[in-house]
């Protein structure tokens, strides 16, 4: 069976979940994680349902492995702060999406 | 309202040998004509951990895959140009890459602005009559009789503050109190829907229809051109 978009999704949530787990030590940009995970939650979860049972675009399932390893490589709290706006961008961009 | 060169300081002799480096050149070279998506891919290099650029790759297969220009065409060679300068920055170190990258960010606002307008000045204060000056100059200017600009440049979102927001608001509302026009913004090379939540949290009481956001996707509107 083929890789989904809604499989990658998934898949790129978890990335980011990790991520903000990782930011959460900067208590002072607490507001700004809940904010980042609103907003970027919303806009993978529209993805997922729009495109959710379309075959994964060529290339798509290598691409967010590679960017989960990435993430899962940061460690200090604030570049996974900024990650946390990267990671969904470069994730929406293998799957064919705008920002 | 007058237009001045800021004080030097120690920050800014610094400063001023990253923003002469010749990697900051050719970054901004390569981006001022690169597409969003390339503009991204130095945004996370820049930002990573990782220095394979193979892991660069397979993560852009947009870029760099099999349904991508093919190598030998001017969009892949300036994908990989922007993965090789990106990888440079990245190497620098932690302290020396956020140096770069924000050299790097007001580097490319000073020549996007110059494509569409002119003069474009680094590192300006902006004087009006009867008002305190503001000490911290701004990043980039447009000193253009009835057109000028202002613009603070932000490698990311988390650099957009109520005290940036306040001195851009206070400078616009100074020209309005001079009879004179100034359009004031926020240069960001991070993704606008990250921007904009940190903008609405951080603007205390400054109302924002007066104040322009360029985000990563939409840099080429400096240049007065839709995004590639």
């Amino acid at each position: 069976m083929s890789t989904t978009v809604a499989d990658l999704v998934a898949r790129a949530q978890a990335a980011f979940n990790a991520l903000s787990a990782t930011a959460e030590p900067v208590s002072d940009e607490l507001q700004y994680l809940a904010d980042l995970e609103t907003v970027w939650g919303a806009r993978l979860r529209a993805v997922a349902e729009a495109r959710g049972a379309e075959a994964a675009p060529t290339g798509a399932a290598a691409a967010i492995e590679a960017l989960s390893a990435e993430a899962a490589a940061i460690s200090d709290p604030h570049r996974a702060i900024d990650w946390m706006s990267t990671l969904p961008q470069v994730a929406l961009a293998a799957l064919g999406e705008a920002a | 309202m007058r237009f001045m060169d800021a004080r030097p300081d120690g920050r800014a002799v610094v400063y001023a040998h990253i923003q002469a480096d010749p990697l900051v050149q050719r970054a901004t070279d390569l981006l001022a004509a690169a597409t969003t998506t390339q503009r991204l891919l130095a945004r996370a290099v820049m930002n990573g951990e990782s220095t394979d650029p193979d892991r660069w790759r397979t993560m852009f297969p947009t870029l760099f895959g099999p349904m991508a220009p093919a190598v030998g065409d001017p969009v892949r060679d300036r994908s990989e140009a922007v993965l090789s300068v990106s990888l440079e920055v990245a190497d620098r170190g932690d302290q020396a890459r956020s140096q770069f990258r924000g050299a790097i960010v007001e580097a490319l606002t000073e020549r996007l602005l110059a494509q569409r307008t002119g003069p474009v000045h680094r590192e300006r204060r902006i004087l009006f009559d009867g008002r305190p000056a503001e000490i911290h100059p701004y990043d980039v200017t447009v000193e253009r009789e009835a057109a000028a600009e202002a613009w603070d440049c932000k490698w990311g979102a988390r650099g957009i503050k109520g005290e940036v927001i306040h001195q851009l608001d206070d400078a616009r509302r100074g020209a309005a109190d001079e009879g004179e026009k100034l359009l004031v913004g926020l240069v960001v090379f991070d993704a606008r829907r990250s921007c904009e939540v940190r903008l609405v949290r951080e603007r205390g009481p400054v109302a924002l229809d007066g104040l322009r956001l360029i985000a990563l996707e939409g840099l080429d509107r400096l240049a007065g051109r839709k995004p590639a």
